[in-house]
């Protein structure tokens, strides 16, 4: 993937760039709003990672000017610490997700690679298959192999964000944002119990596991390989 | 203002106070007046009677007793001086002419009494006039005869009288003035104070832009107001640059501990998949120092209200029901038991994301630091007009010397002390229900805790 980053605090712009180039993506860095608009405008990203503060042209307004000049490449404004409404407006400036600073390099690579495979998930699936879990989102009913199985609105949920970013990290933040709508951090294990949960239902007759733990990044769905 | 607290207030205790002393002065001012007046009536009479005694005398002239007796008929004759008194005596003090009994001839200036006057010149039912003492003079004449003229104080008395009611009509009138005068000055008064309680109050609601009015008159009142105002933009220059001060901390602290974070993650990286105990620990204690960054950020921005411009209609029963159903699993690996009662209320207007924040912090409470066993309920409930969310547990609760303070920042109970958390989470509870216009109020669940918040009707 060819990556954007306009970051002007020179550190976590290396940080940044040195993590997604050892995952293998082509990262180009601008360290000022000025050189990352013109970078930008050129087009050609498969994601963007754009810091809001930035001085003279702030994150925003680049976000604005692209998205005004039609550019449709996904975009991960990363945001202040405790910035109650950033979320909103930079969703409104036309971001795709945005990530509160300080973050973990794990957090940003599973958001990028989320962003990177949006444009499929426009037109959905009614079904979703991983393996043998089958998950028919109009019938909201879920079965492995020829076993149906019960699921609590919110397994069902979780279950499904879980299966639409099958073989990708999600992590525990993009799992209480898109699955509960918790936009901040609770101080109970509200997602480890949930997935326990969804494990026991899932995986535990079954003996092929399908849900995975990344230790220090999220889960995964998929099959083993 | 009600009527009770007028009499309380100092307003109406100066009023009391200057209507006291105003009339007291104005009393005296009357009295001496009334003396002074009377001595003056006093004077004129005796003057009266001294010119009265000296024509008399003058007709004597040479021993003509005649003639001043025939003037004292002639005058006693005359209807228009009834309150005139003669005493001719001879040498021998027989009466030759008067209208008085006989008696000892008295020089100079004497007052008769009432009782002296001869019984037909006693004051009688229709003759008021007559009913007052009678000044006099005696002299002596030439040839050892006596004259005495009198003048009874009819006049005097009636000038007293007059002057007296004169006097009391106007210390009525004064009083009144004063009482009323003092009245409107002191509720204009009170008005004003009552405008600077006010403004006070707004204040200590937390609106803080809130001024006193000022007049523009430029009296006391209103250097007051001017004062007070300064004080005022003073209070709030320093609170907000302290709050940019500790919003500047925590922003400018993010970039290193930002960095620090990254050092720590590439050491966890090259700590291989075995992991380092101690890298791991100082990652999650960074977490938790950003946490409370984040939150006392978070805070003082729900604080600034900028976030009413977003709100919109919300659904209190399904934020209730997506925070219970996250949460009940929790709970009930800990042994616990969170329950949702939710009642049909009224969209309100505010901010679904704090809303939501607001609820899960009052259900984690409980399954936090309370022990197995316990029973939480989080519901709602339509209070009259007031849509009420409440969340109550049967845990230890809360003693009620310390339900205020728990919504302090960083203040923690004694018991929870060793329990992890911030000490903020009632701190932003709290913000985020002013921020919507709502009470929180903590109470005793017989046993436990129970925390309402209340939302106005309105919203």
């Amino acid at each position: 993937m060819k990556i954007l980053l306009i970051e002007d605090d020179t550190q976590t712009a290396a940080y940044v760039a040195n993590g997604l180039r050892e995952h293998g993506h082509v990262v180009d860095h601008a360290a000022s709003g000025r050189d990352g608009l013109f970078l930008a405008s050129g087009g050609g990203f498969d994601v963007m990672v754009i810091d809001r503060m930035l001085p003279v042209v702030d994150g925003l307004a680049i976000v604005k000017t692209i998205r005004g000049a039609g550019i449709k490449a996904p975009v991960l404004l990363l945001t202040t610490l405790g910035g109650v409404n950033n979320r909103v407006e930079g969703l409104e400036a036309g971001a795709d997700d945005y990530l509160t600073k300080p973050f973990a390099f794990s957090e940003l690579l599973a958001r990028v690679n989320a962003l990177a495979r949006r444009p499929p998930m426009v037109e959905e699936a009614t079904i979703l298959r991983v393996g043998d879990l089958e998950l028919n989102r109009l019938k909201r009913t879920v079965k492995r192999g020829d076993k149906p199985i019960e699921l609590q609105p919110q397994e069902f949920r979780l279950l499904e964000y879980l299966m639409r970013n099958a073989g990708h990290v999600v992590t525990r933040t993009m799992l209480l944002e898109n699955v509960w709508e918790f936009h901040f951090d609770p101080h109970t294990s509200v997602v480890e119990t949930h997935i326990s949960r969804l494990r026991a239902k899932v995986d535990r007759e079954f003996g092929e596991e399908l849900i995975h733990t990344v230790r220090g990044s999220g889960y995964t769905l998929g099959v083993s390989r | 203002m009600s009527p009770d607290s007028f009499f309380r207030s100092t307003g109406f205790r100066l009023l009391a106070w200057y209507v006291a002393v105003f009339g007291a002065s104005v009393a005296i001012l009357f009295f001496i007046v009334y003396w002074i007046a009377l001595a003056a009536l006093d004077e004129q009479l005796s003057d009266s009677v001294g010119r009265e005694t000296d024509v008399l005398v003058e007709l004597y002239r040479g021993g003509r007793v005649e003639r001043v007796a025939r003037a004292i008929e002639l005058r006693m004759a005359d209807l228009r001086a009834p309150r005139r008194y003669y005493l001719l005596l001879d040498a021998q003090g027989e009466r030759i002419a008067g209208n008085l009994p006989p008696m000892e001839p008295i020089e100079g200036e004497v007052v008769l009494p009432v009782s002296f006057l001869s019984p037909d010149r006693r004051p009688k039912a229709d003759e008021p006039a007559e009913a007052y003492p009678v000044l006099a003079e005696g002299r002596r004449l030439e040839n050892g005869e006596f004259l005495l003229v009198g003048e009874n104080r009819y006049r005097a008395v009636k000038a007293q009288e007059a002057i007296f009611r004169a006097l009391a009509w106007g210390i009525a009138i004064t009083v009144l003035l004063a009482a009323g005068g003092g009245a409107a000055l002191g509720v204009g008064f009170l008005r004003r104070i009552e405008e600077i309680n006010r403004t006070t109050r707004s204040i200590m609601d937390g609106n803080l832009s809130k001024r006193v009015p000022a007049s523009g008159g430029g009296d006391e009142m209103d250097q007051l107001a001017v004062n007070l105002n300064a004080m005022l933009d003073r209070i709030q220059v320093l609170m907000e640059s302290l709050k940019r001060v500790s919003d500047d901390i925590a922003h400018d602290l993010r970039t290193p501990l930002s960095r620090l974070r990254h050092r720590l993650e590439a050491a966890r990286v090259k700590a291989g998949p075995d992991g380092d105990a101690v890298v791991e620990q100082s990652i999650a204690e960074l977490d938790a120092i950003l946490e409370t960054f984040s939150a006392l950020l978070r805070i003082s921005q729900i604080e600034s209200g900028a976030r009413r411009a977003a709100f919109s209609d919300v659904s209190l029963g399904q934020i209730v029901s997506t925070v219970s159903e996250a949460y009940a699993p929790v709970a009930e690996d800990r042994s616990q038991h969170l329950s949702a009662v939710v009642a049909s209320i009224p969209l309100i207007h505010g901010d679904r994301e704090l809303l939501t924040q607001m609820v899960a912090n009052l259900v984690e409470n409980p399954i936090r630091h309370c022990s197995a066993g316990v029973e939480i309920t989080v519901g709602l409930a339509q209070d009259g007009a007031s849509p009420v969310l409440f969340v109550a547990d049967t845990g230890p609760g809360i003693p009620a010397s310390e339900r205020e303070s728990v919504f302090r920042r960083f203040y923690r109970l004694e018991a929870s002390r060793t329990t992890l958390g911030s000490g903020l989470g009632l701190a932003l509870v709290k913000a985020i229900a002013d921020l919507h216009g709502a009470s929180v109020e903590l109470s005793d669940n017989h046993p436990g805790l129970r925390v309402t918040v209340r939302f106005h009707a309105s919203l």
